[in-house]
């Protein structure tokens, strides 16, 4: 009986938010009941943090115990995870004593260890893309990806600021591209989102779509 | 009220009329009326292919929650989760899902328990984990690569909110030999999976995933509407174009400036 009445209970309440907040959006009377809805819905995501954190280190404890070749990872994922805890909990407890926010050591962790990882990171991500560019006429020798292909080249040749290597119409056409074709392009892209974001959104109130289980 | 928040009103409603009126006048929807997407064709191949060889789909959901703007892509992703999951019970090895959001983790989780006990799945410890594996966009990333490289994986399905660091996942699928079907709602990241993704979901076409995978005459009656509102559009593009040409646009300005 408990799992009959679960479903169309958590749907009601989810389409009676959602209609709640869209309205709100729209009637300027209810946008303290919008906010108040939002509110709770951020507290609810720092909540869900929670949860998938311990999630994620079940998984990788269980990772861990079986006879897995990626075990080493989950090794040092849950050493850092229990690390970084502990050294905020110490962080917290030092600023309760001082009467003072002190975040010194959790601070030289992001900005000693995570900055530098993700900056490396993000500078791998440029190599990948251009493999990626360079190897779309491998997968896809079409129309558009000779077409893609070509644009990427004429932007990247039209962005060189090596003075004895810059050809003046280079720059002429990359701009035409940015500002002609590329702004059309996205806009295009982009009212095509809309119009998906909206169908979506309409489908999730009406209870058709419901991506929350049943 | 605004004439913003009235013009939002009245596409909504629009939309919802024409919605409903497109699902009671197809009463037997046809999957073949709608334009075919290579990914989502193959989509239900890499299916077939998991069922006969008793591999794993791999789907990663990405980073977006729901209460930004990312929220619609992220839903759209969890969507094609439940389809995918739907189709694909007979299979000897459930999908293994990614996130990098803990609400869309926990969704994904729900989604998964309620599909998989509509399929009679009994032995839970079959059923596909959900899990978070990382909150920044790299530690995601770079998370979900071991998942990618797992032999037993036949195919990636990376449908949600991405950024740039889209480019690993794809890569690394490709360096596996295996498919890689890859949708976003972020224009970098779009440009990025065209690349680099074997089949990529450009624009809208990544919210469509109920009406290609057979959720319901509602989807494609979404896609119907969704066309007649394309249709709009371009005629409003075109006549605003001309009405710029002729030199009134400016009349037809004074005019909403003075109403609203």
């Amino acid at each position: 009986m408990n799992i009959k009445l679960r479903a169309p209970v958590s749907a009601a309440i989810a389409i009676g938010v959602g209609v709640v907040v869209l309205a709100g959006y729209f009637i300027p009377s209810i946008t303290n009941i919008r906010f108040a809805l939002l509110r709770t819905g951020l507290v609810l995501a720092a909540v869900a943090l929670l949860v998938g954190i311990i999630n994620l280190l079940s998984v990788h404890f269980k990772k861990m115990g079986s006879d897995n070749e990626n075990s080493g990872y989950s090794l040092i994922l849950v050493i850092a995870l229990l690390l970084t805890l502990v050294v905020g909990i110490i962080d917290m407890v030092q600023s309760y004593m001082l009467g003072q926010p002190n975040f010194q050591m959790t601070n030289w962790i992001f900005t000693y260890i995570q900055l530098p990882i993700e900056t490396s990171l993000l500078a791998v991500i440029a190599v990948s893309l251009t493999y990626a560019a360079a190897s779309i006429l491998r997968k896809r020798m079409d129309l558009f990806s000779i077409t893609f292909f070509f644009v990427i080249l004429l932007v990247l040749l039209g962005s060189f600021s090596i003075p004895s290597a810059t050809l003046p119409f280079l720059h002429v056409i990359r701009d035409w591209i940015v500002r002609v074709p590329a702004l059309g392009g996205a806009r295009g892209l982009l009212i095509g989102i809309a119009l998906g974001t909206i169908t979506t959104g309409i489908r999730i109130l009406m209870g058709t779509d419901r991506p929350y289980g049943d | 009220m605004s004439a913003t928040g009235f013009t939002g009103i009245v596409v909504i409603v629009l939309f919802l009329g024409l919605m409903i009126f497109f699902s009671i006048i197809n009463q037997e929807p046809k999957q073949k009326n709608i334009r075919p997407i290579p990914a989502y064709d193959k989509i239900n191949q890499e299916i077939n292919v998991s069922v006969e060889d008793g591999t794993q789909l791999h789907i990663s959901l990405g980073r977006g929650g729901i209460t930004g703007p990312e929220s619609a892509a992220a839903l759209a992703g969890l969507s094609i989760l439940k389809q995918v999951i739907e189709k694909s019970s007979v299979c000897d090895y459930p999908p293994v899902v990614s996130t990098g959001n803990a609400v869309i983790s926990i969704l994904a989780q729900d989604t998964i328990q309620g599909t998989s006990k509509a399929i009679s799945v009994a032995d839970k410890g079959k059923n596909p984990s959900g899990e978070l594996v990382g909150v920044t966009p790299f530690s995601y990333a770079a998370g979900t690569l071991t998942t990618i490289r797992d032999k037993n994986v036949s195919a990636n399905i990376h449908t949600g909110w991405f950024g740039s660091e889209i480019t690993w996942l794809t890569t690394a699928g490709e360096r596996q030999s295996t498919p890689t079907i890859a949708g976003t709602a972020q224009l970098p990241a779009q440009a990025v999976i065209y690349a680099s993704a074997s089949d990529p979901l450009i624009g809208e076409e990544l919210y469509a995933g109920g009406a290609y995978l057979g959720a319901g005459k509602i989807h494609l009656a979404s896609i119907s509407a969704q066309d007649i509102f394309r249709w709009i559009i371009i005629f409003i593009i075109l006549g605003s174009v001309l009405l710029k040409f002729l030199g009134i646009d400016t009349f037809f300005e004074y005019i909403l400036a003075g109403s609203m």
